[in-house]
């Protein structure tokens, strides 16, 4: 139910991180999540892949790798100076 | 095609604990005790809050903040119960309160005319349990109209807990439930929170739950203290 939230916060993250002038250059965002996050991946995924899809985005993979623990981290962002 | 690389490992919930981090130090330097009240919808929350507010509104000067996905209709029932401001967060969908709501609604509490700040969190007990808000105590309340097993379907409610309510139990009599099975399943998430047996109709319980308020608000004025006498 918390996935949207974390999804908006992940984008905030990806904002902090690419100027905003090449952020329909993200091609690849990838994340860990944790075993005890409490998160639903596949809920978290449509709702990265619907924000994503959208200005000042212009799609992007999302990567997902479980990890131990609790946490969910933005691990990498891949850009894409030819998109 | 050139594809770059930028490493990041940045936790999500890092900018929601740094807010809440301080939340926790603004209330610290108040002197100032804020509780987290988790549980699903329906287990009694605003009711316990209206009992608490009937019986030591007077002795303790509590601000309440209530978070809903829609209405203020539980702010707009515990207005009925003081004439302190009680403040409602609607989340017009979010499942939780987050520590950025909870900055917001304590610019509107005057904190030095404060004893208590209780944050009844929207009903669920999933998101809630992932947000800091910024508070020392988490209450996590949970009804004999639920079943035994809920420690067990959501443990992390239970686990971040300090003190857990199992509530309605004036409702025994009618129900088929069992007490020390849920008592011993909280224990398998949580060793060491206190568990009181609670009814806001009866009112069992609520004078340990009233002695629990009390000891949090001394708790938090010894840290003002503390912080005060570091700050020399």
């Amino acid at each position: 139910m918390h996935e949207l939230s974390i999804a908006l916060e992940i984008c905030r993250v990806v904002e902090e991180r690419i100027p905003a002038a090449q952020l329909h250059q993200l091609a690849e965002v990838g994340l860990d999540i944790g075993e005890r996050a409490t998160m639903e991946v596949a809920n978290l995924q449509f709702c990265l892949d619907t924000l994503l899809a959208h200005s000042p985005f212009a799609g992007a993979d999302v990567v997902i790798a479980r990890t131990g623990g609790e946490d969910t981290r933005v691990s990498y962002l891949e850009i894409d100076d030819e998109r | 095609m050139s594809v770059k690389r930028i490493e990041v490992r940045e936790r999500v919930m890092a900018r929601n604990d740094a807010i809440a981090e301080g939340v926790r130090q603004q209330l610290d330097h108040a002197g100032v005790a804020a509780l987290n009240l988790v549980s699903s919808p329906g287990a009694g929350k605003t009711q316990l809050l209206e009992r608490t507010l009937d019986d030591i509104g007077n002795e303790l000067r509590l601000a309440i903040v209530t978070g809903d996905v829609q209405t203020e209709n539980d702010a707009n029932r515990l207005a009925l119960h003081t004439s302190r401001l009680v403040q409602a967060v609607v989340t017009n969908g979010g499942c939780h309160l987050d520590a950025l709501q909870v900055t917001t609604a304590l610019a509107a509490i005057t904190l030095a005319d404060t004893d208590l700040v209780i944050l009844e969190n929207v009903g669920n007990l999933v998101c809630p349990a992932n947000w800091d808000l910024g508070e020392r105590h988490r209450v996590t309340l949970c009804a004999v109209t639920e079943g035994e097993d809920k420690p067990l379907k959501y443990p992390k409610a239970f686990a971040n807990a300090d003190l857990v309510l199992i509530t309605k139990v004036d409702l025994l009599p009618y129900l088929k439930f069992d007490v020390a099975l849920l008592e011993a399943n909280i224990r398998l998430a949580n060793a060491t929170a206190t568990i009181l047996l609670t009814s806001s109709q009866s009112g069992a319980g609520l004078l340990e739950w009233y002695a629990y308020l009390l000891k949090a608000t001394k708790s938090a004025r010894a840290r003002a203290r503390t912080v005060e006498l570091a700050a020399v």
